[in-house]
């Protein structure tokens, strides 16, 4: 296969940029990027797919008379870098003519050469097909004891980066950086129709030895995995209403996701996502000023956190990473941003949040790990659930779905457990929770403390056209929220 | 340049695998594309991505095992490290339940030809029309426009040696009023850009913001709802999505039957209401052979070469079939029913424009999009999401304005035995789910009672 050779990328990058800076490019960046996968999933515990992919390319992005252009290949030849140089120079001059913004960027200072891996525990990669199948056979073994148990669906992904970043400012950056994620459903097929539990492990920057116990209590999880299905089998439906919540990280990352992560991308605040993913009702009129939540709500955005999906050394164009406020004490503090976004309302630095999921993709603003941070005492889960007469305690992520401007959202999750008086009492089914941001965040009365910190994440976070898929994490602690809007998913089917 | 062509690199692969066999396919895809916000182009791309993708057979104790590995090849010894990694996957994975002798497809005589290219002028007809569109400023605008050639070399160890090239095209523009309390839509896909009147998609959309002025505060609710084309096409991609003969048949699909087994055979709907794929659907043309490089409930490795026919998945409002490889359709007792990358959905008693569907309705809401829709509920596929750049309010068969946007709870089979009336079915684009499923014809609907179940304040 090929691969990123020690000086295959600088001499790349040389031919590219001098044809850019021969052009008269104000701007030339050039990437190369590698992206490896594995996954294995089981079916039943048959294997159903086995297999690896593994691709590469490059690409050079410019600005040419105040417009970019950026061209892609596959081809890792010097010619296909003078090509794509000259191709990229060539889409900036059409975009020129129709383009009334000139791009501005932020400046950044120069950072040279530059080296930055993400560190992980066991090389993921360098182990076994047998043994990784061997480990998910174990797990579907254990699970498929329990009779309530019909059928199972397991698997694991495996994902790493290697990317190279040069540009005229005399930056030459290589990075990598490794992800991995496992899932196991277990469904239950009856006379009254069907239910499943999965797993809550978050996708993390972590090795193989997350599937082993680092950072992921698994063996207790499968453990319980059958007798949280047979609770749900037999639970009750939910009372359509307002419940209080309490909400666990398994669950909230999704909820913060979609409604901070998103809402703080300044890009949509400014309308450049306006014909796809949509705008926020976050403008930057509101910054400083709009009150978000609650004042126990307090969210930072970074690229530095511990085996987070968005971790990294340097953004896609050159910027270092950072963490910084986007909400303190319920108040609207920050963006995420890149250098063009940032130059256009006058921030003197990017926080770095230019990435492409790809070297065929230009890159864009995308989503650093965006947390809500826990509270400074040891507040428990179940400190916060003794605080609710009648609730629901809500574990794992399921269904989401959002506005095109992040307010009126609806989610369910995996397991919903009844709070009577302060004490769980039992599950309850389909519980579906609906709200509108600020309404939501406002009604947050509290957090808990380190202990119930955790990173979630996703693999699959959306954004762009063309469509661009990328890794993030959402740190939370559990939280409690006040009168919530509560559907009954079944009812509304047949509403 | 590569050192071998894409064809090539299949032969190769298939001479590597040796008797044991396998699939390979090679792809090449050449795209170009052009967005724009606030009236002004922002980002662009020009993207030549060329990549080999096999699967490898190899013969276990108990059975034939699949192994899957793909990346870009430059040589005969990338393509050698490719087919060993596939086979090592295919021994650990043991044997594949799917298995089956391979079918021995066509051999097409344009096998060897070199894959096509994005014509960039159709880029620049776009661009031309958008700088005419942009200096008007009674609005913003917004958009995308990509146009893709896709060139697939397909091989198998039976003989089967088929090129494909699939053109696609997609435009996409939306409009708001600068005070961003108005926004509109409309959406365009086919094969090229050449038949996209940038100028009459802009006239329609400046038409939704004028309708928009007159604002209606409407409550969330069962409400009669006219959905368009590109509406009803998005939900009507999910219920297809979930047409699986095998999730059916073990009971964890909303086409299994109460008793065990399908729904199949089942009314769903009271009209002649058909939701088909079909390869050879005119301007909806996709390939009508299966290529797959791996395993799913739809599709199987070792079925890659079998012709895809047209296929009614509901046939005059009766479930007719659910989608299956050889192997899904044994273990469901029903036809194996691969299916085709496309969807056509007719009512037979459909007539009139989406305005003239509407106008019927007399009384209702129109509305033009959905999105951000997701699956809540798998036991009767109740999916939720929202309305979008436009819902107009209906009286006696008038626009008379443009209500507030809902987020919906609805189910696309629930709702098949409510819908009162239909249109013709045209060409849409699907504007959820576009990015995967581009190719429609879909007729607009009317559906009485439709689950509007909270109020968005988004615009």
């Amino acid at each position: 296969m090929t691969h990123i050779h020690h000086n295959l990328p600088i001499e790349l990058a040389q031919s590219a940029l001098s044809v850019a800076a021969d052009s008269g490019a104000d701007v030339a960046q050039f990437r190369i990027a590698q992206h490896d996968s594995r996954g294995i999933s089981l079916r039943d515990g048959i294997v159903e797919n086995i297999g690896s992919d593994s691709s590469i390319a490059l690409s050079v992005r410019v600005v040419v008379n105040g417009a970019w252009g950026f061209a892609a290949s596959t081809d890792l030849s010097e010619s296909s870098a003078r090509d794509a140089a000259l191709r990229a120079l060539a889409m900036a001059r059409l975009s020129a003519k129709v383009s009334s913004d000139p791009v501005v960027l932020a400046q950044e200072p120069a950072h040279g050469t530059q080296s930055w891996v993400l560190p992980i525990g066991e090389d993921a990669f360098a182990k076994s097909d047998d043994e990784v199948i061997a480990l998910l056979q174990s797990w579907n073994t254990r699970v498929s004891r329990a009779s309530i148990v019909n059928h199972i669906d397991a698997h694991t992904a495996m994902g790493r980066d290697t990317t190279f970043f040069a540009d005229l400012n005399g930056n030459a950056i290589t990075q990598r950086r490794d992800r991995i994620s496992a899932q196991l459903t277990a469904s239950h097929v009856g006379d009254n129709g069907f239910e499943d539990m999965r797993t809550c492990a978050p996708p993390a920057g972590r090795g193989f030895e997350y599937l082993t116990g680092t950072g992921w209590d698994w063996e207790a999880e499968l453990s319980a995995l059958p007798d949280y299905l047979e609770q749900k089998v037999k639970a009750p439906s939910v009372e359509a209403g307002t419940w209080d919540l309490v909400i666990d990280p398994t669950n909230l990352w999704l909820t913060i996701h979609e409604s901070i992560g998103h809402a703080t991308e300044l890009d949509r605040a400014l309308g450049y996502e306006a014909n796809y993913a949509g705008t926020s009702f976050a403008t930057i009129d509101k910054l400083g000023t709009f009150k978000y939540g609650s004042p126990v709500m307090n969210v930072t955005g970074d690229r530095v956190a511990e085996h987070g999906l968005s971790t990294v050394g340097f953004d896609d164009e050159g910027v270092a990473a950072q963490q910084w406020h986007l909400i303190k004490d319920g108040i609207l503090t920050g963006y995420q941003t890149d250098r063009s976004i940032a130059a256009k309302v006058g921030l003197e630095r990017s926080n770095g949040c230019a990435f492409a999921d790809s070297a065929t993709h230009v890159p864009i603003q995308r989503m650093p790990n965006v947390s809500l941070q826990p509270a400074d005492d040891d507040t428990t889960t179940q400190d916060l659930i003794s605080r609710v007469n009648r609730g629901i305690y809500i574990v794992g992520d399921k269904s989401w779905s959002i506005d095109m401007q992040r307010y009126n959202f609806q989610f369910t999750g995996q397991r919903f457990f009844e709070i009577k008086d302060g004490q769980i009492v039992g599950q309850l089914k389909d519980v579906v929770y609906q709200s509108k941001t600020p309404d939501f965040w406002g009604s947050m009365e509290a957090v808990g403390g380190t202990s119930t910190y955790l990173l979630g994440g996703a693999l699959n976070c959306g954004k762009g056209q063309p469509g661009q898929v990328a890794p993030v994490s959402h740190g939370a602690p559990s939280a409690l929220f006040r009168g919530i809007n509560i559907l009954n998913g079944r009812q509304e089917a047949s509403a | 340049m590569s050192d071998i062509s894409l064809a090539q690199s299949v032969d190769i692969a298939l001479e590597l695998l040796g008797q044991d066999g396998g699939v390979a396919v090679a792809e090449s895809n050449a795209s170009a594309n052009l967005r724009w916000a606030n009236s002004s182009l922002t980002t662009n791309g020009d993207m030549h991505e060329r990549t080999l993708s096999i699967a490898a057979f190899v013969p276990t104790s108990d059975g034939v095992g699949a192994g899957l590995a793909s990346g870009q090849i430059r040589t005969r010894e990338d393509i050698a490290v490719l087919v060993k990694r596939a086979r090592a996957a295919g021994v650990a994975g043991g044997a594949s339940e799917d298995a089956r002798e391979l079918f021995s497809g066509p051999v097409d005589p344009d096998f060897y030809n070199e894959p096509v290219a994005v014509d960039l002028a159709q880029l620049e007809h776009v661009a031309n029309g958008l700088g005419e569109t942009f200096k008007n400023d009674s609005a913003q605008f917004f958009g995308y426009a990509e146009q893709s050639a896709d060139t697939s070399y397909v091989g198998t160890s039976a003989g089967t040696r088929i090129r494909f090239v699939q053109h696609t095209s997609r435009f996409e523009l939306c409009a708001k009023s600068h005070e961003r309390d108005r926004s509109s839509w409309t959406g365009q896909s086919g094969t090229t850009f050449s038949d996209v009147d940038v100028h009459a998609h802009t006239v329609a959309v400046l038409e939704g913001l004028e309708f928009q002025k007159n604002r209606i505060d409407i409550e969330p609710g069962l409400h009669k709802v006219t959905l368009s084309s590109s509406a009803l096409a998005d939900l009507m991609i999910y219920l297809m999505w979930t047409a699986s003969a095998r999730e059916a048949a073990e009971g964890r699909s909303v086409f299994s039957a109460t008793a065990g087994g399908t729904r199949v055979g089942e009314r769903l709907s009271a009209r002649d209401f058909t939701v088909s794929a079909d390869p050879n659907a005119h301007g909806l043309e996709t390939l009508n052979r299966v290529i797959s490089v791996g395993s799913s409930t739809f599709a199987s490795t070792f079925d890659t070469g079998i012709e895809i026919a047209p296929v009614d998945v509901i046939r005059n409002g009766v479930l007719n079939a659910l989608g299956s490889s050889r192997h899904t359709a044994e273990m469901a007792k029903l036809p194996f029913t691969p299916l085709a990358d496309n969807i056509v959905v007719t009512d037979a008693h459909g007539h009139g424009s989406l305005q003239e569907t509407a106008a019927r309705m007399q009384d209702g809401l129109l509305i033009t999009c959905l999105w951000y829709i997701r699956e809540v509920d798998p036991q009767s596929l109740l999916l939720t999401g929202l309305t979008r750049d436009g819902v107009y309010v209906v009286r006696d068969g008038e626009i008379i304005g443009a209500a507030n946007n809902f987020r919906f709870n609805e189910s696309p089979v629930g709702m098949l035995n409510r819908i009162v009336d239909a249109g013709e079915a045209i060409n849409c684009l699907p504007r959820e789910w576009a990015d995967w499923f581009p190719r429609a014809r879909v007729a607009p609907v009317v559906i009485d009672g439709f689950n509007l179940s909270t109020r968005s304040d988004a615009i």
